[in-house]
């Protein structure tokens, strides 16, 4: 490998990128409002928990995998990149459909965009120095540098990625209407987008697909699948309501793939190292669509018993007055519910 | 006390009261019923307090002199003090007798001297003002209670509440009474008597027993437990919605009462997990969803069509792989695995996109009926293909059902796994059914023991009357024992009148009638032959046979009478050229439409709305008996494509999803 590599994805790819990249994080910041900051605040402790869950297991979860597999020190700082993202939108939709707290899923969001600014820098300068030197013993980042994270660069990085966020906020605060469009546009144009440039790049790189280690699809398809274990046994033991739960593992397991693409792009050296973490990066973004939606049938059979207590309690709260109490008869109601049977949360939000 | 297959209780019984008293037993304080108040906001009534202020209006009853057995009359639209006077009328033992308040004045009057109703409840005072009218003619009738509203000066009839509260003095000086009439009930006394509407003949009290009712609450398969909600649209006199009712309540379930005026916004409000109905509303809430749809931004249009699309053909392959296709796969054993090969193939293939887009857009247009729905069920008349296709490929499984009011109702209905569109299920347990040949009696299925296995001989696909026995069976028909005998075997077996086959996965697929009786679309049923008999004096008509099963409106065939045209002299020179004559078919229309004008006094009239001119006269052993009488079953078969065109020509009539979306 050398310096003069082109990278795998061509002009095109990388301008819908881009592109993607902000619509997506415009869409994202479209359909927030200043009521979902309050919640954070309000639903600290679950938060506290998510945010536990993201920002320290999910790292440690995507270390301890990178030494096991022993992989090669740029798909090691992927994965180890791709542990420290926070939550995106995604997450979101597969929550509503895993009947998790979708306002849980969207405060996780909102709070992990925010603090990954200054915890995604930091994580990494905890975890990678061990890859950071076999990389600059293999000269990948050059011949004659020595690598180093480049942490403005990845604050730049995030920073920009935060101002189409921005954008969509302030949208959001002028029109309803139009912010509620562009959420919806964003999500299909992500999709269309994401659809056309995994297949184009897969088709186009086919030889790499083959060549490909296993243990690399191994890394990159159990990251994701062992943050929505981890996040949803830890979450069991705080001894949280199955729907919160069901969002924190979610939220866990999904992190915000366009994000790591921007950094990638933005920040790192190199095409020859650029390519190699871009690769982990797309299969990552391609298998955990297949886990997650797995993981959310799964979900949802679990939970259906769970969640059918908590819808009714709430249409019975909306419609007979925040004071009625649905009284079960006696075993009907399982332990872990038993509390409360609606579970304390009225704010669910409604799609559509 | 039996259990589901999630381990939920279903509460079984002997008989009403007791099921009533079980429900408050073990649901207290759960909400049985409940009543929109203004928006986001219904009361609600639990298990305990129904029982309780059910047993109130027992003692009343009980007060008035009401003895076991006795007809007591309710005609009242759904509500829940139609559930409290229920209660009352079962935990005193007598019969409830209801209609809505859409009775005719004749049916009215007809009934409740036919049952002899002692004590009448009337929903408002509107109806109060009715009954009064036509009381001279009912001797029996001593009391009338008013459920809702004030009673009018001058008026003796009870307020409900007035009722209850002589029920519990009455119950403070006998206490035990309730107990003491439950424990002294059989369940083969009747609770119901269901007089079934018509517009000729007079209308038929189906008698119902409390055995009746509870082998429906065991042997319905349908999932339900304390957790989910059920919307009630279907007129609550009406059998299958009084059956499901008491249902609903041995699981536990809340019913949500709406009107056809609220229902969009009670589905968003509610947010309901199952429903049931006749097929009319599948098709106006189908309606709703294509013209919203139709009026959606171009992308959205676009995205729906693509979703609903991948969804058809992906479910097409599911159904195939599962063998819930009613018709079997072929038997050339190469192409059979090939074409589970191609399926298997599809199914994979379309899998992610399904899943996409039934996330991202389907959900959208399931959250318009609420989004929770698990299931829907509909029955009292055929559903239109169209709208069941439509509804499983957006996602709500729709469990097309069958039954009549004389068998309680259900007799068959669609199950997980047999799940085969263009049938209404396998029969539900504990009942026996048979196809018997319409002309020969012979039973064609299940097979004689002696029949080789042939197709033929096994009995699937073969076309005849279903008859069926099982503990759903009514007793008869009140006071009419000669036309029970004609409907009800001695061996048990209940002739339902409608042509059915057994298909390859043993569901069952309804055909048509053989029985004259046509039943609208809307469930109104109709006698055909007094509509023919007054057709056929008109001139111009030489025979006629009148059409319209599962139709908005009547229609007829007519073979016009070409001497009579001739003598007239037209210039039609063969019946041929007769039939395709668009002023000979306005004349004999115009003359359908006087004779039917001359003939409104009895009843409703049932207006003929087209009819289609024949070119050949209808011959014996053909289209009519060696008596003369018609035989519908052969018109019907031979005259498809004429009645296709009739049904279709028809403004308002349906046509298929993708024309109208």
């Amino acid at each position: 490998m050398n310096g003069e590599e082109t990278l795998i994805l061509h002009g095109v790819e990388q301008a819908l990128l881009a592109l993607m990249i902000l619509i997506i994080m415009f869409g994202m910041g479209a359909g927030l409002t200043m009521a979902d900051f309050r919640s954070v605040a309000r639903r600290w402790r679950l938060v506290a928990i998510g945010f536990g869950s993201q920002f320290a297991l999910m790292p440690l979860l995507a270390y301890s995998l990178a030494r096991v597999l022993r992989l090669e020190p740029a798909h090691a700082i992927a994965l180890i990149l791709i542990g420290t993202l926070p939550g995106g939108s995604t997450s979101n939709m597969f929550t509503y459909f895993a009947r998790g707290s979708v306002a849980l899923s969207i405060s996780m969001t909102t709070a992990s965009t925010m603090a990954a600014l200054v915890m995604m820098p930091l994580l990494l300068q905890l975890y990678t120095p061990r890859f950071v030197a076999e990389l600059t013993a293999h000269h990948l980042a050059g011949p004659d540098h020595e690598f180093v994270i480049p942490t403005v660069n990845i604050i730049v990085s995030l920073a920009l990625v935060l101002v189409p966020v921005a954008a969509g906020m302030w949208l959001r605060h002028r029109s309803r209407g139009w912010a509620k469009a562009a959420e919806d546009t964003a999500s299909f144009m992500a999709i269309s987008v994401i659809v056309f440039l995994i297949s184009s790049t897969v088709i186009r790189h086919f030889p790499l697909l083959l060549a490909t280690a296993p243990k690399v699809y191994l890394a990159a398809i159990t990251v994701g699948m062992f943050g929505f274990l981890f996040g949803f046994v830890v979450s069991r033991c705080f001894g949280v309501y199955p729907i919160h739960q069901r969002a924190i593992a979610l939220e866990t397991g999904i992190q915000n793939g366009p994000i790591a693409f921007a950094i990638i792009l933005l920040s790192f050296p190199g095409a020859a190292l650029k390519n190699e973490m871009l690769w982990l990066g797309i299969l990552y973004s391609t298998f955990i669509v297949a886990t997650a939606s797995g993981f959310t049938l799964w979900l949802r059979r679990w939970g259906k018993h769970d969640w059918e207590i908590t819808k009714n309690a709430r249409v019975h709260q909306r419609l007979f007055g925040p004071d009625y109490v649905t009284r079960y008869p006696a075993g009907f109601v399982p332990p872990r519910i038993q509390a409360d049977p609606a579970q304390g949360e009225g704010d669910v939000k409604s799609r559509g | 006390m039996l259990s589901d297959m999630e381990g939920n209780p279903i509460l079984t019984a002997r008989h009403l009261p007791e099921m009533y008293r079980l429900c408050a037993e073990h649901f207290g304080g759960l909400p049985a019923f409940a009543t929109r108040l203004s928006a986001d906001s219904w009361l609600p009534l639990s298990f305990r307090d129904l029982y309780a202020r059910g047993a109130k209006v027992a003692g009343g009853l009980m007060a008035l002199g009401v003895q076991p057995g006795d007809a007591i009359g309710l005609i009242s639209n759904n509500r829940v003090e139609w559930m409290l006077a229920e209660v009352g009328i079962q935990l005193c033992g007598a019969v409830n007798t209801p209609r809505g308040t859409d009775v005719t004045d004749e049916e009215w009057r007809y009934i409740f001297r036919h049952a002899q109703v002692k004590v009448a409840f009337a929903e408002t005072p509107r109806e109060l003002e009715r009954l009064n009218r036509l009381r001279p003619e009912w001797p029996a009738l001593r009391d009338v209670v008013l459920l809702t509203g004030d009673v009018p000066p001058g008026n003796t009839a009870l307020t409900l509440e007035a009722l209850g509260a002589m029920g519990a003095t009455y119950l403070a000086a006998h206490p035990g009474a309730c107990a003491h009439r439950e424990a002294a009930l059989a369940p083969t006394a009747i609770f119901t008597l269901i007089y079934t509407s018509g517009t000729t003949g007079q209308p038929k009290g189906v008698m119902l027993t409390h055995a009746n009712m509870m082998s429906q609450i065991k042997q319905v398969p349908l999932e339900l437990d304390c957790t989910d909600r059920v919307l009630s649209i279907l007129p609550i006199w009406h059998v299958f919605e009084r059956m499901f009712e008491v249902y609903t309540m041995s699981r536990g379930v809340c019913t949500y009462y709406t009107s056809r005026r609220m229902l969009a916004t009670d589905l968003q409000e509610v947010e309901p997990t199952f429903m049931g109905s006749a097929p009319r509303l599948w098709e106006s809430l189908h309606d709703r969803i294509v013209h919203t749809i139709r009026q959606a931004h171009p992308v959205r249009r676009a995205l729906f069509h693509i979703a609903y699309h991948l969804s058809r053909w992906y479910r097409a392959s599911l159904t195939f792989l599962r063998g819930e296709t009613p018709t079997p796969p072929p038997s050339r054993r190469g192409y059979r695995w090939a074409l589970l090969g191609a399926h298997a193939l599809r199914w994979a293939v379309l899998l992610p996109g399904y899943g996409f887009f039934n996330a991202a857009v389907l959900e959208a247009v399931r959250l318009k009926a609420g989004g929770c729905l698990k299931a829907t069920i509909s029955g009292g008349g055929a559903l239109p293909p169209v709208i069941d296709e439509f509804f499983t490929n957006i996602g709500i499984t729709v469990l097309e059902g069958y039954g009549l009011t004389e068998t309680s109702p259900v007799l068959a209905v669609r199950v997980e796994g047999k799940r085969v569109r263009g049938t209404v299920g396998p029969v539900i347990p504990g009942t026996e059914m048979r196809i018997v040949d319409v002309d020969s009696g012979q039973v064609r299925y299940p097979p004689p023991p002696d029949a080789y296995a042939s197709t033929e001989a096994n009995g699937i696909g073969i076309k005849g009357e279903i008859q069926v026995r099982g503990p759903q069976v009514m007793k008869g028909y009140y006071k009419e024992p000669a036309l029970t005998r004609t409907v009800l075997s001695e061996e048990g077996w209940f002739r339902t009148g409608d042509l059915g086959a057994v298909t390859w996965n043993g569901c069952l697929r309804i055909l048509g009638r053989c029985k004259s009786t046509i039943v609208l679309r809307n469930g109104e049923n109709v006698e055909p032959e007094p509509i023919e008999a007054r057709l056929g004096l008109c001139t111009h008509v030489e025979h006629v046979a009148v059409v319209g099963q599962d139709c908005k409106h009547l229609y007829a065939l007519v073979v016009p009478d070409f001497e009579q045209f001739k003598k007239e002299g037209h210039p039609a020179h063969n019946r041929a050229a007769l039939s395709r004559d668009p002023q000979a078919h306005r004349v004999v229309f115009d003359e359908i439409r006087a004779s039917q004008a001359n003939h409104q006094s009895a009843g409703r009239p049932q207006a003929i709305h087209a009819i289609h001119l024949l070119a050949e006269p209808f011959t014996p052993g053909e289209e009519l008996t060696n008596l003369f009488k018609l035989k519908r079953h052969v018109i019907e078969t031979k005259y498809r494509a004429e009645l296709a065109t009739l049904f279709a020509g028809a403004p308002g009539h349906r046509r298929s999803h993708q024309e109208r979306a």
